[in-house]
C-alpha cells in the first residue's frame, strides 16, 4: 500500500519535471524562433491552421455567452427596475471572464485536440524520431511553431469572442426585452474600463501557452496504438481546461492586486 | 559542469571503428532489452543484425544515433564520445548518418520532393532551386521512382514509401546509413528491391551499412557480418558461413525458422480448436 502510494509519488513527480523541462525548452526555442527568419512560413502556416480557422467556432461561442447572460441576468434586474444596467452585467462578464475562458476553452477542444492527435500520430508513426535523425530539434520544428502561434493569436480570438458576446448580449436586450439602447450603451461605457477589456486580452498569451505547451507534451509523450494516440487527446483536453481554470483564478487574484495598488491613480497620471 | 562536460566530450574510443557500443545495458522499467552488448561496426562494411522480434534489435540500432540513451555504457562515433552529449550537439554528428525506418516515417503532410528536401533545408541555406530540382531528382533516380516528385506519402505503395524514405535518409550524402528492418511488409520481389538497392548504395557510395532484420535471406544476400542477438546479448558474430555453421542451438533455430520446444509445449497446452469455446449458435441469430 505504502510503496503504491511510494511509486505513484515518484511517477507524478518525474511527469511533472519532464513536462517542466519540456515547457522551458519550447519557451527558449520559441524565443530564438522569433529572431529566426526561416521558421516565419512554419508560424505562419500554423496561425492560419490555429488562427484564422478557429475564428467562427470562437465568435459563436461569444454571441452565445452575451445572449444567454442577457436572458438569465434579465429577470433578476427587472424585479430591482435595474434593467437598464443590464449591458453593465453582460458587457463585464464577457469581457473579463466569460469571453476569455469560454474561448480558451472552446480552442483547448479545437486546437488541443488537433495537436495532440498529429503530433502523438508522428511520434508513434516515429516521424518525430526522423526528425531528430536528420540532425533537427523536433521541438523547434513542431512545437516552436504552434506555441507561438498559439500565444500571438489567442488574444486576437478572444477579442472576437468579447466582440461577439457584446453584439449577442445587445441584441437581446434591446431587441427581445426592449431595453432602451442609448441607456443601455451608457451604463455600459460607465461600468467597463480599459482595464478589464486588458486584463481579459491579457489572460490570452497564459491561456494560448498553457494550450500548445500541454497539447505538445501530450503529443510527444503518448503511448502506441490508436488507443494511445486517443488517451493523450482526452488527456491534453482535461489538463487545459484544468490549467486554463486555474490560470484564470491566478491572474484574477494578481490582476485584482495591481488595479487595485496601481489603477486608482489613474487619476493623478 | 562544463569542465567535466568537455572532459567527457574528449573520451575516445580505443578501437578503430566507425561506431562503437561499448558494455551498452538499457532497460524499459524491470525489462533489461540490452544487456552490457559491446560492438564495434567497421567503416565501409555491411553488418546486418538479425535476432527475433522484441530481441532488442532497434534499441540497438538506435544507441548508434543516439535517438536512445544507455543507462549504461558508452557510444563513440569516429572516436568521439556521443553518448554523453547534448541534444544540440549530437544533430550535428546525426546528419553523418542516414536512418531508414521500419514505416518509412515520411512526413504524411510533405511531398516526395518536400521530405527530400527536408533534411537539405534544415542544414543549408536554398538559393539555386534549380539545382535542388536536380538534386531531388538524383536522389529519386538512385532509388528508381524519379517522376514521383509532386505525389505525397499516402499515394505510394509500401515499397515506394521505403525506397523514398531511402532517398530522404541518403539526402545528406551520409557516411553510415542504418536500415531498421527495410524489407519488412514487402513482397519477396519488393524486398529483393530493396536489398538490391542497399547493395547499390554501399557499391556506389561506399558507405558504412548497418541493418536490422529477421529477414534471412535478406541478411544472406547483403551482409559483410552478420550479428545475432537473443535476450539483449550478442550471442553470434561472424560472416554468412559462419551463421550457418554455428554451433549455438538459438542461432540454428532462428535461421532455420524452427519453432522451438517451448512454443509447442504452450500450443499443445492451449488444447485443439475443436476443444475451444465459440459463441452460442443463438447469439450470432
Amino acid at each position: 500500500m505504502i510503496g503504491t502510494v511510494g511509486a505513484k509519488t515518484i511517477l507524478g513527480i518525474n511527469n511533472i519535471g519532464r513536462f517542466a523541462r519540456f515547457v522551458w525548452q519550447s519557451m527558449v526555442v520559441s524565443l530564438r524562433s522569433c529572431a529566426n527568419t526561416h521558421t516565419y512560413p512554419l508560424i505562419w502556416t500554423q496561425m492560419n491552421i490555429i488562427g484564422v480557422r478557429s475564428v467562427p467556432v470562437v465568435m459563436v461561442t461569444g454571441a452565445f455567452v452575451g445572449m444567454t447572460l442577457a436572458v438569465q441576468a434579465y429577470d433578476q434586474l427587472a424585479g430591482m427596475g435595474l434593467e437598464e444596467h443590464l449591458g453593465v452585467l453582460i458587457n463585464i462578464s464577457v469581457v473579463k471572464e466569460l469571453g476569455p475562458v469560454l474561448a480558451a476553452v472552446m480552442l483547448a477542444g479545437r486546437i488541443g485536440g488537433a495537436l495532440t492527435a498529429e503530433l502523438g500520430t508522428m511520434n508513434v508513426t516515429e516521424q518525430i524520431d526522423a526528425i531528430r535523425s536528420m540532425g533537427t530539434n523536433p521541438i523547434r520544428y513542431l512545437v516552436a511553431p504552434r506555441v507561438l502561434a498559439c500565444l500571438l493569436l489567442t488574444p486576437f480570438l478572444i477579442i472576437y469572442a468579447d466582440l461577439m458576446g457584446i453584439v449577442g448580449g445587445y441584441l437581446v436586450s434591446v431587441v427581445q426585452f426592449g431595453i432602451n439602447s442609448r441607456a443601455y450603451w451608457s451604463f455600459s461605457a460607465n461600468g467597463v474600463e480599459l482595464w478589464d477589456v486588458a486584463i481579459g486580452v491579457i489572460k490570452g498569451f497564459f491561456f494560448g501557452v498553457a494550450i500548445a505547451a500541454i497539447s505538445c507534451y501530450k503529443g510527444f509523450t503518448c503511448k502506441e496504438g490508436a488507443h494511445g494516440v486517443g488517451q493523450a487527446c482526452t488527456e491534453a483536453f482535461v489538463a487545459s481546461f484544468i490549467s486554463i481554470l486555474a490560470l484564470d483564478f491566478a491572474l484574477a487574484v494578481i490582476s485584482k492586486s495591481i488595479y487595485n495598488t496601481f489603477w486608482s491613480l489613474k487619476s493623478l497620471v | 559542469m562544463k569542465q567535466s562536460n568537455d572532459k567527457n566530450d574528449m573520451q575516445t574510443s580505443d578501437g578503430n571503428g566507425l561506431i562503437t557500443l561499448k558494455n551498452i545495458t538499457k532497460r524499459f522499467g524491470s525489462n533489461v532489452v540490452l544487456d552490457n552488448v559491446s560492438l564495434t561496426i567497421e567503416k565501409g562494411k555491411t553488418t546486418v543484425v538479425i535476432g527475433p522480434s522484441g530481441c532488442g534489435k532497434t534499441v540497438l540500432i538506435k544507441h548508434l544515433i543516439v535517438l536512445l540513451r544507455p543507462n549504461s555504457g558508452e557510444v563513440y562515433f569516429k572516436g568521439r564520445r556521443i553518448d554523453n552529449l547534448s541534444e544540440n550537439e549530437l544533430n550535428k554528428i546525426r546528419t553523418h548518418y542516414g536512418f531508414l525506418f521500419q514505416g518509412g516515417a515520411l512526413f504524411d503532410s510533405l511531398s516526395v520532393t518536400e521530405n527530400i528536401l527536408f533534411p537539405m533545408r534544415q542544414h543549408s541555406e536554398i538559393t539555386d532551386f534549380r539545382q535542388v530540382e536536380e538534386l531531388v531528382k538524383t536522389k529519386l533516380a538512385m532509388v528508381g521512382l524519379d517522376g514521383f516528385q509532386n505525389y505525397y506519402p499516402a499515394n505510394l505503395s509500401g515499397g515506394q514509401r521505403k525506397r523514398v524514405a531511402l532517398a530522404r535518409a541518403i539526402a545528406l550524402n551520409p557516411e553510415v546509413i542504418l536500415y531498421d528492418e527495410p524489407t519488412t511488409g514487402l513482397d519477396p520481389i519488393r524486398a529483393d528491391v530493396i536489398n538490391e538497392l542497399i547493395l547499390k548504395l554501399q557499391r556506389e557510395l561506399d558507405e558504412t551499412t548497418v541493418v536490422v532484420t529477421h529477414d534471412m535471406t535478406s541478411a544472406y544476400k547483403i551482409a559483410d557480418r552478420i550479428i545475432m542477438l537473443h535476450d539483449g546479448k550478442i550471442v553470434a558474430d561472424g560472416d554468412a558461413d559462419n551463421i550457418r555453421n554455428h554451433p549455438h542451438p538459438v542461432v540454428q533455430q532462428f535461421i532455420n525458422g524452427q519453432v522451438g520446444e517451448d512454443d509447442l509445449a504452450v500450443l499443445r497446452m492451449s488444447g485443439t480448436v475443436s476443444q475451444a469455446q465459440f459463441l452460442p449458435r443463438d447469439f450470432e441469430q
